[in-house]
C-alpha cells in the first residue's frame, strides 16, 4: 500500500470495490428453469380455466392437483423402478455410491458444476440427523441427475435431483417398491427423489428435513 | 409484447445487479447464485402483477428477500438484530472467514487494493453493507434504497453515514496492516 492509497477517502476506495456479474452458467440455469414456467403446458391451460371457471381460487388449486395426481402414477411408477434400481446399484457396485466423497458441501456443490446442466442444491443436514457424505452423476428419466448420499444412522440414503418437467410445486408422495421407501415432490421447479431403506414413516420426517418443514 | 418477450427485455438485463446484491449479502458465490435463480423465478411470477416503470429496484427487493430468507435459514446470527449505535465491530455477528480470503483464484484476479476494500465491506454487518452496496455499487437513490429494504428514507441516510464511518475505521486497519 501507498501512502497515496491511505490518502484516499473511502469514497474514493470503495469505487475498487468488486461489482459482481452473473456467470454465463448462471444465466443459462435461470433461462432453463424459466422456459418451464415460461411454455403453458396442458396442465397450465387446465389450471387457467379452472381459475376462471370458479369463483373461488382454491377450488382451482385442488382441481388442478386432483388432475395432476390422477395423470401422474403411470409415469411415476416407472420412474419409482428406476430410483429404486439406481439406489440399490449404488450399494452394491464397490466404489459406486461416490464421485465426490465430502461432507463439506462447498466441495459438492462445485464437483457437479460443468457435469450437469443444472446446479443441484446441495445442503447438509446433520444437525437433523441426515449427514451428507457426498454426491455422484447417475441417469435417470432419460437424463444425467444429480444424486446426493446422505448417512441417516445406519442408513445409506440417496437424494436424485434433477429439473422438474413442470414449474408446478408438487407436495410428497410416498412410494415404496422391494422394501425401500421413496419421497418424491417437485419444489422450485427441481424433482426430487429420496429413497432409503427405512419405514415409510420415517422416510416421511426426512423428507421434511430436506424440504425444511418443521 | 408477450409477458415471456417483456420480461426478456426489461428483467434479464439486470441480472447483473440481481446478482451482485445477493454475492455482497451472502458473502458467497454458490449461494448468490441460489439465491438469484429463485429470484428470477418468483420475479417472472410476478411480473404479471409489475406496474411500475423502475425494474431494478422492483427485483432487487425479491433479490433482498430471497437473500435474507437465506440467511435466516444458514446463519440466523447474522441477521440478528443490532443496536444501531453499536460500537463498530461488536455486533453480534457469526464468525466469518471470507470466501475470497480463501479461495487463490479470486486472489490474483483482485487488485491488492480492491482486495482490502472487498473485505472491509465484506466485515461490515448486513444492514449497512447492503446499503452501501446498493448507494456506492449500484448507484440507487436514497428513495429507491428505502423501497428496497423497506425502511425510511432517514434510516438509509443514517446506515449510509455510520457504514461509510465504519468501513474507513476498518480500511484504516486493514491498510496499516498490509503496509
Amino acid at each position: 500500500m501507498s501512502h497515496a492509497d491511505t490518502a484516499m477517502t473511502e469514497a474514493e476506495l470503495i469505487r475498487h470495490a468488486t461489482y459482481y456479474r452473473a456467470s454465463p452458467a448462471l444465466q443459462g440455469r435461470i433461462r432453463t428453469s424459466l422456459r418451464f414456467v415460461r411454455s403453458p403446458g396442458r396442465f397450465d391451460g387446465w389450471a387457467r380455466g379452472f381459475a376462471m371457471a370458479a369463483t373461488v381460487a382454491a377450488v382451482a388449486v385442488v382441481s388442478w392437483k386432483g388432475a395432476l395426481l390422477a395423470a401422474a402414477p403411470a409415469a411415476d411408477d416407472e420412474l419409482a423402478r428406476e430410483v429404486t434400481t439406481a439406489h440399490i446399484r449404488s450399494l452394491i457396485a464397490e466404489g459406486h455410491l461416490h464421485d465426490v466423497l465430502s461432507t463439506d458441501r462447498h466441495t459438492v456443490k462445485p464437483w457437479f458444476s460443468g457435469k450437469l446442466d443444472f446446479a443441484p442444491p446441495v445442503e447438509d443436514f446433520a444437525d437433523a440427523g441426515l449427514r451428507l457424505t457426498g454426491g455422484r452423476l447417475d441417469y435417470l428419466a432419460g437424463r444425467p441427475v444429480a444424486a446426493l448420499t446422505y448417512a441417516h444412522q445406519k442408513h445409506v440414503v440417496n437424494l436424485f435431483v434433477w429439473p422438474a418437467q413442470t414449474p408446478r410445486d408438487v407436495s410428497p408422495v410416498a412410494l415404496s417398491r422391494q422394501g425401500y421407501s421413496m419421497q418424491h415432490w417437485i419444489e422450485a421447479g427441481m424433482s426430487y427423489w429420496l429413497v432409503a431403506d427405512v419405514e415409510p414413516r420415517q422416510l416421511v420426517s426426512l423428507a421434511n428435513v430436506v424440504r425444511k418443514v418443521p | 409484447m408477450s409477458l415471456e418477450t417483456r420480461f426478456e427485455s426489461m428483467v434479464m438485463p439486470q441480472l447483473d445487479a440481481a446478482y451482485n446484491l445477493a454475492r455482497w449479502i451472502t458473502r458467497n458465490p454458490h449461494d448468490a447464485d441460489d439465491v438469484v435463480q429463485e429470484a428470477m423465478l418468483r420475479a417472472f411470477r410476478f411480473f404479471g402483477d409489475f406496474r411500475g416503470t423502475e425494474v431494478r429496484p422492483w427485483l432487487l427487493a425479491i433479490v433482498r428477500n430471497v437473500a435474507y430468507t437465506w440467511l435466516d435459514k444458514n446463519r440466523s446470527s447474522d441477521t440478528v438484530e443490532f443496536d444501531e449505535m453499536a460500537i463498530p465491530g461488536v455486533e453480534a455477528e457469526r464468525p466469518y472467514s471470507s470466501y475470497s480470503e480463501q479461495n487463490p483464484e479470486v486472489i490474483v484476479l483482485q487488485s491488492a487494493t480492491s482486495r482490502l476494500v472487498n473485505q472491509a465491506i465484506e466485515s461490515l454487518p448486513v444492514a449497512y453493507r447492503e446499503v452501501i452496496v446498493m448507494r456506492e455499487l449500484e448507484e440507487l437513490s436514497y428513495k429507491d434504497i428505502a423501497a428496497i429494504a423497506g425502511i425510511p428514507i432517514g434510516t438509509v441516510m443514517s446506515r449510509l453515514a455510520r457504514g461509510r464511518e465504519m468501513l474507513r475505521s476498518s480500511l484504516e486497519v486493514r491498510m496499516r496492516k498490509a503496509s
